[in-house]
């Protein structure tokens, strides 16, 4: 017993008598409950570390919602026309076979023009968005008949209106925004365009699908180069790869590259892409090349290990029966291993989708007002246009770029979901 | 160094000379054994002996081991099956391999069986196909167990049926020889039997060699019976001689559970 | 168009090619039976479609590489081409025009001279292409026939296609080496032009950081300093973010992995690994739009006059929340690769939980944390969006969390985007600073990986 070496003091060898510990004793007591204190006090501190990063998360979610919800509204405001007597020129014949060129002559702006000056004592620039020609177009073809009656229309209202109705706006825009209120002319309604239209100048009249569509290309040529890539070399490298020199590199170099800042895949696509290869600037095409390279680590990284886990009996049944090792590989094992590599795969896209820095460096920062029609458009994707939005002054863009990331996080969301679920149903114990 | 004895037939597997290495370690030492069509022949000896690695190397499943390394003659009807002339795929079918763990692919019942004759091209259409299976599953003793549910997954049969199906899976690329690793090692006495009741069916149709280091199971299988010790093979002959007047020493030591 | 054409017409011929052989082998495989054949008839089909579509697709990839100097060549001698001028620079501006009209993604010409070689360029463009197409399908043809009278029952047929598949396996691991190799290429040879305008050490040592004013004509030398740079990636990513991050990370690990009833765990954890998966530019826009006015605020109510709203501290501070997922996944590897009976070895004499894992399993497990801290400041040296959008771009050598420090990243993103000029310093220096951080990322990642390794085998 050491305990009894520790209590002799004698010096001489002989153990001295072994004094009893006092377990009861007031000084043990209270040890024991500052013990316990400390374990307590240990313990609250853990549990504040997960509540304050969930609360983080929770925190950064919420202030997002909360300024971002209020993107995919936009308030509008009751005009009330009167057609008949408005400055509209408009050629009945006209307006029967091609009702988009009577209207675009028609002088619209004009008539918005009147009808806010009189109805409300204010322009029409300062009261209504620019896309509310459009909608009054739209109006108007969809029921031609208005033009012959006076009319109330709903027209989408300016950022200044927008903004004072939302939060709080500039003082003559909130004087102006509470006394239309007052009247009742004020509404709020689904804003459409924000979800099918593109980048535009004023914040009431800017979309994300132009962004979405360009970041559903980039990441087509992401997932067509590296997962058949990366599924490959993850193959080789657990199947059939020797031990040499020449695998050490591949591994070396494959797990280096996963740690690689994103920026500096963009210096390289700026490099070569753009510089050696003159593939065009902005182009989902390059981007999409870029983010391939990114993402082409992670899916051999997560392709091993779902291969690895592949029981070596597997193999050992094929080959037994005659089965090439190609045959083994393409017939038994990748299929075993496919959800692991989806999950990996699923995983490394979602990264790329978020991916902003490297898509900079290629200048897929250009003001894109149309969508993308190719592979070699110029276009933006939603986390450019996120940090775009996020550099514009006007206030009517917050609820803008936090509308957006919603949209950014709901398919990230989505995808992550995706993968868990992939990862829980297929994953087995053999 | 023993000699094989003489057949009057020519043996269906011999075996040379052989030695095997990994890397520089050398596993099996200047092995000669025949193998014929009409007897069950067993591998004993303790663990660690080289029988399994010995059972390997004749359907040259030793080569997906990197550093595995065979010296001397195997033939198989009297072709060198290292030779290069010799395609391991086909050699594979024809010298199939039943494993110490049942390891049926994930997949249900009837594609266990039909893999084999799909790839090597053995039926020419559903029907045919269909044939194989059944005949397979027949031969293996496990048809009226699975007949029902051949579309349920191979891996939610019990291990003694796991095993009859690798053994039907075996069967079903109408192999000549069948190798047996310890086929009854991680199975119950139950199953044990009903794996033994086959081997002694499936006798005569194929060469099997069954590695085992039960020896009652070996008594009960085999005609004739080869003791490995220490990467060499040590005596063989028929079962019985063996069992019952074994020539050397060490066999009738590992024999009588002085050691293994 | 005749590129979508001739790549189908390759395809088709391909397909026809594996129907043929596939069929050719099945007949001559009744003939002789199974056992005397050595591939499977669909193998056969397979090689004979190879052969027919691989050499004709690289004749296409080579082709297409060298037709437009044919092109250009053509037109040259054309009549109407004599009268250009001799220097290569305008030339090569005419021909690019007349090709842009003649492709149609240009309406019409601005030099008169280009009109008239717009009908030159097309007809030999249309030749040119014309002779490719033909000179391919011609080739597919041919492989594919020599390929089809190759099929015999004794004809190795699976070796060769297999062969063909393993060198498309290996091909695929060499992407990973040739993009290693392209980012140190590109990252050297940019760079060795930066230092030949800059002094390395200059840039290295330097501690005045104006690329503007450089680029404005000031001279290289005394602009490129990039030590505020370093520091400021320093501050942000490896002090503040890390004050934040490493406490809360390992003591969220610790508290999941010990404590935690396992339905919590099971509910906690996707929800930090949420935070790893909100996009960095998200947090950026979070760190801009609300953590920097609040911490201004803040810093303005305590007196502290010149606080910046882009502050070093909002930005550190958000890359901490955004690593805290980092830390406590890597803690959380390291202390579950403390053996059991360490833990039960504590436990069983009298210690409490907080005890056994302050006093046994945190020194046991921490060169696995500490590699993990490592990996973590490398991600966070690393990260660019938050520094880009909340950090600032003033290079100041500060101790002030709230005053503005900008980053190596912040500032390769501002050298990069607006003009390109790849023969000035200003745009250079970017690859110069991409290297270093290519450097230091590396070397981090490598220790990290080390100790990590160390430790795990200390275990096993």
């Amino acid at each position: 017993m050491s305990g009894e070496t520790a209590l002799d003091q004698s010096g001489l060898g002989v153990p001295a008598e072994r004094a009893p510990t006092d377990w009861r004793g007031d000084a043990m007591r209270r040890r024991i409950a500052r013990r316990y204190a400390s374990e307590r006090r240990f313990r609250l501190l853990g549990m504040a570390a997960v509540l304050a990063s969930a609360g983080f998360l929770a925190f950064l979610l919420i202030s997002m919602m909360g300024n971002g919800l209020r993107g995919f509204t936009r308030t509008e405001v009751a005009v009330p026309i009167d057609f008949p007597r408005s400055v509209a020129m408009i050629d009945p014949a006209v307006l029967q076979t091609n009702p988009e060129q009577a209207l675009a002559n028609a002088n619209l702006p004009a008539v918005l023009e009147q009808a806010t000056t009189q109805a409300f004592g204010v322009s029409d620039t300062q009261l209504l968005s620019p896309n509310a020609v459009l909608a009054l177009r739209d109006a108007i073809i969809r029921d031609p008949a208005i033009l012959d009656q006076k009319v109330t229309v709903n027209l989408p209202a300016s950022t200044g209106i927008d903004v004072a109705m939302k939060s709080e706006g500039n003082g003559t825009d909130e004087a102006l925004a509470s006394r239309l209120d007052d009247t009742g002319v004020i509404s709020t309604a689904f804003n459409l365009g924000f979800l099918t239209g593109s980048d535009g100048t004023d914040p009431t009249m800017v979309g994300i699908w132009g962004a979405l569509k360009g970041s559903l290309i980039t990441m087509v040529i992401t997932l067509a180069l590296s997962f058949p890539i990366g599924v490959f070399a993850a193959l080789y490298l657990e199947e059939y790869a020797p031990r040499n020199r020449w695998t050490d590199l591949i591994e070396v170099s494959i797990n280096n590259l996963a740690a690689v800042p994103s920026i500096i895949f963009g210096l390289l696509g700026l490099a070569i892409f753009l510089n050696v290869m003159h593939l065009p600037r902005s182009a989902p095409l390059v981007g999409g090349m870029t983010l391939a390279l990114m993402t082409m680590p992670v899916i051999v990284i997560a392709g091993r290990n779902a291969i690895k886990a592949v029981p070596p009996s597997i193999r050992d049944a094929a080959l037994g029966i005659g089965a090439s090792p190609v045959q083994v590989v393409f017939h038994h094992v990748l299929p075993l291993a496919l959800p692991g590599i989806l999950t990996g795969t699923i995983i490394g896209m979602a990264r790329a989708l978020g991916e902003t820095a490297p898509l900079l460096m290629i200048g897929m920062r250009a003001f894109v007002s149309q969508p993308p029609g190719g592979f070699t458009d110029p276009a933006t994707v939603l986390p450019v246009q996120i940090f775009l939005w996020s550099d514009e002054v006007g206030r009517g863009f917050i609820e803008k770029t936090s509308a957006a990331i919603i949209v950014l996080l709901a398919f990230l969301l989505t995808m992550n979901s995706i993968a868990i679920y992939l990862r829980n149903k297929f994953e087995k114990k053999w | 160094m023993v000699m094989p004895d003489m057949q009057s037939s020519a043996p269906k597997m011999s075996a040379r000379g052989v030695n095997v290495f990994y890397g520089d370690k050398q596993a099996i030492d200047n092995v000669s054994i025949d193998v014929d069509l009409d007897h069950v022949t067993a591998f004993i000896g303790p663990s660690g002996c080289g029988k399994s690695t010995f059972l390997r190397t004749l359907n040259r499943m030793n080569d997906t081991v990197a550093s595995a390394r065979v010296e001397g003659e195997i033939t198989l009807d009297g072709e060198d099956i290292y030779s290069s002339g010799m395609d391991v795929v086909q050699l594979r079918a024809r010298v199939g391999m039943v494993f110490q763990k049942p390891n049926p692919f994930p997949k249900s019942i009837y594609e266990n069986i039909a893999y084999g004759p799909r790839i090597h091209g053995l039926a020419g259409n559903k029907a045919d196909l269909d044939q194989v299976v059944e005949k397979s599953l027949r031969r293996a003793g496990l048809w009226e167990e699975v007949k029902d549910r051949l579309n349920e997954s191979g891996t939610a049969l019990s291990g003694g049926q796991q095993q009859r199906l690798c053994i039907a899976r075996a069967i079903a690329v109408d192999p000549e020889v069948i190798l047996m690793d310890e086929p009854c090692s991680a199975l119950d006495p139950i199953a044990t039997a009903k794996i033994e009741e086959l081997i002694l069916e499936l006798r005569g149709n194929y060469a099997i060699v069954i590695v085992t280091h039960n020896m009652q199971q070996a008594a009960r299988v085999s005609q004739r019976t080869a003791f490995f010790h220490l990467g060499k093979l040590v005596e063989q002959g028929p079962t019985t001689e063996i069992f019952t007047n074994p020539r050397e020493e060490r066999t009738k030591d590992y024999i009588t559970g002085r050691y293994g | 168009m005749t590129g979508v054409m001739i790549v189908l017409i390759i395809g088709a011929l391909g397909v026809i090619g594996w129907i043929i052989a596939r069929a050719r082998a099945t007949r001559l495989q009744a003939e002789v039976g199974r056992l005397a054949t050595n591939s499977r008839p669909t193998q056969h089909g397979w090689y004979v479609a190879l052969w027919t579509m691989l050499p004709a697709f690289a004749f296409l990839a080579v082709w297409a590489n060298v037709m437009p100097s044919l092109i250009a060549d053509t037109v040259l001698a054309t009549p109407a081409a004599q009268t250009l001028p001799v220097d290569d620079f305008s030339r090569n501006a005419i021909l690019a025009e007349a090709q842009s009209i003649a492709s149609g993604s240009q309406a019409a010409a601005f030099n008169p001279q280009a009109t008239e070689l717009v009908e030159p360029y097309r007809a030999a463009t249309l030749r040119y292409s014309t002779m490719g197409a033909i000179l391919a399908a011609i080739l597919a043809f041919a492989c594919g026939a020599y390929a089809l009278s190759r099929v015999r029952p004794s004809f190795t047929a699976r070796y060769r296609v297999e062969k063909v598949v393993m060198w498309a396996l290996l091909g695929a691991s060499l992407i990973a080496i040739i993009t290693t190799a392209g980012i140190v290429a590109s990252l050297v040879f940019e760079s060795m032009r930066f230092f030949s305008m800059v002094n390395p050490l200059n840039f290295l040592f330097g501690l005045n950081w104006s690329p503007q004013s450089a680029a404005m004509g000031y001279g290289n030398e005394d602009a490129f300093g990039a030590v505020p740079l370093f520091w400021g990636t320093i501050f942000i990513g490896a002090i503040i973010a890390m004050i934040v991050a490493i406490p809360l990370g390992l003591m969220s690990a610790i508290y999941l992995t010990q404590y935690a009833r396992p339905n919590t765990r099971k509910w906690m954890k996707p929800i930090l690994e949420v935070l790893a998966g909100v996009p960095t530019v998200v947090y950026g826009y979070f760190a801009a739009l609300t953590v920097a006015p609040a911490l201004r605020n803040f810093a303005a109510s305590i007196g502290i006059s010149n606080a910046s709203s882009e502050s070093a501290l909002a930005a550190g501070l958000v890359m901490g929340i955004m690593i805290i997922p980092f830390v406590s996944s890597m803690a959380d590897d390291s202390i579950a690769a403390v053996p059991q009976s360490m833990r039960d070895g504590s436990l069983a004499m009298g210690a409490t939980t907080s005890e056994t894992i302050r006093k046994v399993l945190i020194p046991a497990a921490l060169p696995g944390v500490v590699g993990g801290v490592l990996l973590a400041v490398s991600r966070a040296i690393g990260e660019t969006m938050i520094v880009v959008m909340a950090a600032g771009l003033a290079a100041n050598l500060t101790l002030n969390p709230f005053a503005s420090v900008t980053t190596v990243t912040t500032q390769m993103v501002q050298l990069l985007t607006g003009d390109q000029e790849f023969d000035s310093a200003k745009t250079l220096a970017a690859f110069a600073l991409g290297l270093v951080l290519f450097i230091v990322t590396l070397l981090l990642n490598i220790v990290a990986l080390r100790v990590v390794k160390k430790y795990r085998e200390a275990y096993e």
